[in-house]
């Protein structure tokens, strides 16, 4: 399923990311870009954690736990719904 | 194709005084990878996690910096080492042989500088309680008796008489320097007491003052404490000379210099707000050499420092136990260490480093210590970059009280080692259950059975 973003957010190519509607502004680590732009592009988040093992050297199990730890944290920032 | 390097993905929000510090404190994403040129991961595999790590070299350069800046201002100084703060027998051992004298607070620590081989004349007795057996003792060895009360003073007069010679003593006075003033040790100077307890002393014929002791405060970053202090003093010291002939062979200042570990309740970081070591000689020395005594050669100069000396040069490593979301989105660390083993998270804001390259975004988190009791929090806000269990973390400037005010509780105290010129030696092994229990017995009554008894399991 894809993830709903809340408001119009814009991520920078330095990680900078900026939510339009609140003002608020964020930072992310490399990692977290990767992730965030294929959610932006629409990827489903199932999708996502197969090309997080393709393109880190990270185990999947690792991968996965982090990437559960990643989307709950932007929902509970209220980046996502 | 060769994959990039993982790191767990971090997403931080800016909040003023996380991202963003208008201090400039550079955020903990710097790596401290090393101790003294050994690998902190390799340090932890040998010796386990958490580990103290003493660095020798660091341990005698604060000394040394101590000791020559009041030697060079002073003609007649001498550092005594306040044992409570740390009397891990190879911390003060290695002060010893740097030059320091024993300043102990109790008969357990009396015995620990006297077995490292300590003369009884370099050891001086403070502190609100000595027995009678540990004050004979130090009289028969000559060691620096400083008087607390007048309990402690009809002991000694005791003493005297049974030794049938006037004893040299020294009295611990306070005065109303810090807010709230420290009253607890010795005899109060502006209501008096201390002058009536010179008068007791020097009335009963067995007993000579040739001291003075005064000890301000602890973790003291006010100046004018130990210049004021040092001015009463020399007040003082005219008052009981004009009155009863006293003639003093030393004054001590005692200690209570603070380290580069910053207060909960402060508001500058501890770099901005602890004074040098110079500022503290010139703040006690500069007042006491403009004393005029009447041609009299001032008295012999004591500090007794210990957390100025063994806070810096210690480090704790500790390695990420869990970590965890809390209810209201922010992230929160569990260490393998808890406040049992460094009690001064009660006063300090400690800032740790992670051992390993984690990059450099950093989230404000709640700090958890190991023990299961809701108050074990090491450090409530601290800016730090991602971690997973397992891998390691430095606390620095822990050697302080931390070591000698820990408590068994729960878990096992760890290992301390220390690090010297490249070369690791185990100063204190880690504890075992064995080692905890030994005193312990379980009378026959209470044994459980070793083997079920007949249909027990039934």
């Amino acid at each position: 399923m894809a993830v709903k973003f809340t408001n119009d957010v814009t991520l920078s190519k330095s990680g900078f990311l900026f939510d339009h509607a609140s003002g608020q502004t964020y930072t992310l680590n490399p990692t977290g870009q990767f992730i965030f732009r294929l959610l932006e592009q629409g990827e489903e988040s199932e999708r996502v954690l197969p090309q997080i093992v393709a393109e880190f050297n990270v185990s999947e199990s690792t991968a996965r736990k982090d990437l559960d730890d990643f989307l709950r944290q932007l929902h509970e920032l209220g980046i996502t719904e | 194709m060769e994959k990039k390097p993982y790191m767990k993905p971090t997403i931080v929000r800016h909040t003023p005084g996380g991202v963003l510090n208008k201090f400039g404190r550079p955020p903990q994403t710097v790596p401290m990878r090393r101790i003294e040129g050994f690998d902190v991961s390799e340090l932890a595999g040998e010796y386990g996690s958490p580990l103290f790590v003493l660095s020798v070299r660091e341990l005698k350069r604060k000394y040394r910096e101590l000791d020559r800046t009041f030697r060079t201002r002073y003609p007649d100084f001498q550092l005594a080492y306040s044992y409570k703060t740390n009397y891990l027998k190879s911390v003060c051992s290695i002060l010893h042989q740097e030059g320091a004298w024993a300043e102990v607070v109790s008969g357990f620590e009396y015995d620990i500088a006297a077995d490292l081989g300590v003369p009884g004349g370099r050891i001086i007795f403070n502190g609100p309680y000595k027995t009678r057996g540990e004050l004979k003792r130090a009289f028969e060895n000559g060691s620096i008796v400083n008087i607390d009360n007048y309990d402690e003073m009809q002991v000694i007069e005791d003493l005297a008489e049974e030794f049938g010679r006037t004893l040299d003593v020294g009295l611990r006075i306070n005065m109303d320097l810090n807010d709230p003033p420290w009253h607890k040790f010795g005899f109060n100077y502006e209501s008096g007491q201390a002058f009536e307890a010179v008068r007791r002393a020097t009335s009963g014929g067995k007993l000579n003052v040739v001291g003075l002791h005064m000890h301000t405060g602890t973790y003291v970053d006010d100046l004018t404490i130990y210049s004021r202090g040092a001015q009463g003093m020399i007040d003082f010291y005219r008052l009981i000379r004009d009155n009863f002939g006293v003639r003093l062979k030393y004054w001590d200042l005692g200690g209570g210099f603070a380290s580069m570990n910053t207060l909960h309740w402060a508001y500058l970081p501890a770099e901005q707000t602890t004074p040098t070591v110079d500022q503290y000689a010139d703040a006690i020395c500069s007042v006491l050499l403009a004393a005029d005594l009447g041609g009299e050669e001032p008295p012999k100069l004591f500090i007794e420092p210990g957390r100025a000396i063994v806070d810096d040069p210690f480090y704790l490593i500790t390695s990420v136990a869990a970590q965890k979301r809390l209810p209201n989105g922010r992230r929160a660390v569990v260490l393998d260490t808890g406040m049992n083993m460094i009690s001064s998270v009660q006063w300090y804001r400690y800032q740790f480093q992670s051992a390993q390259d984690s990059g450099t975004t950093v989230e404000d988190t709640t700090v958890y210590g190991a023990l299961c009791m809701n108050i074990d929090v090491i450090n409530h806000s601290l800016s730090l970059p991602p971690v997973r269990r397992g891998e390691l973390l430095v606390i620095p400037r822990v050697g302080a009280y931390n070591l000698s005010q820990s408590w068994q509780f729960i878990y096992l105290r760890p290992a301390v080692i220390a690090i010297d010129d490249g070369r690791v030696h185990v100063i204190k092994r880690a504890e075992t259950r064995e080692y905890v229990q030994q005193f312990e017995q379980v009378p026959e009554d209470y044994s459980l059975p070793r083997e079920p008894a007949d249909g027990a399991a039934s």
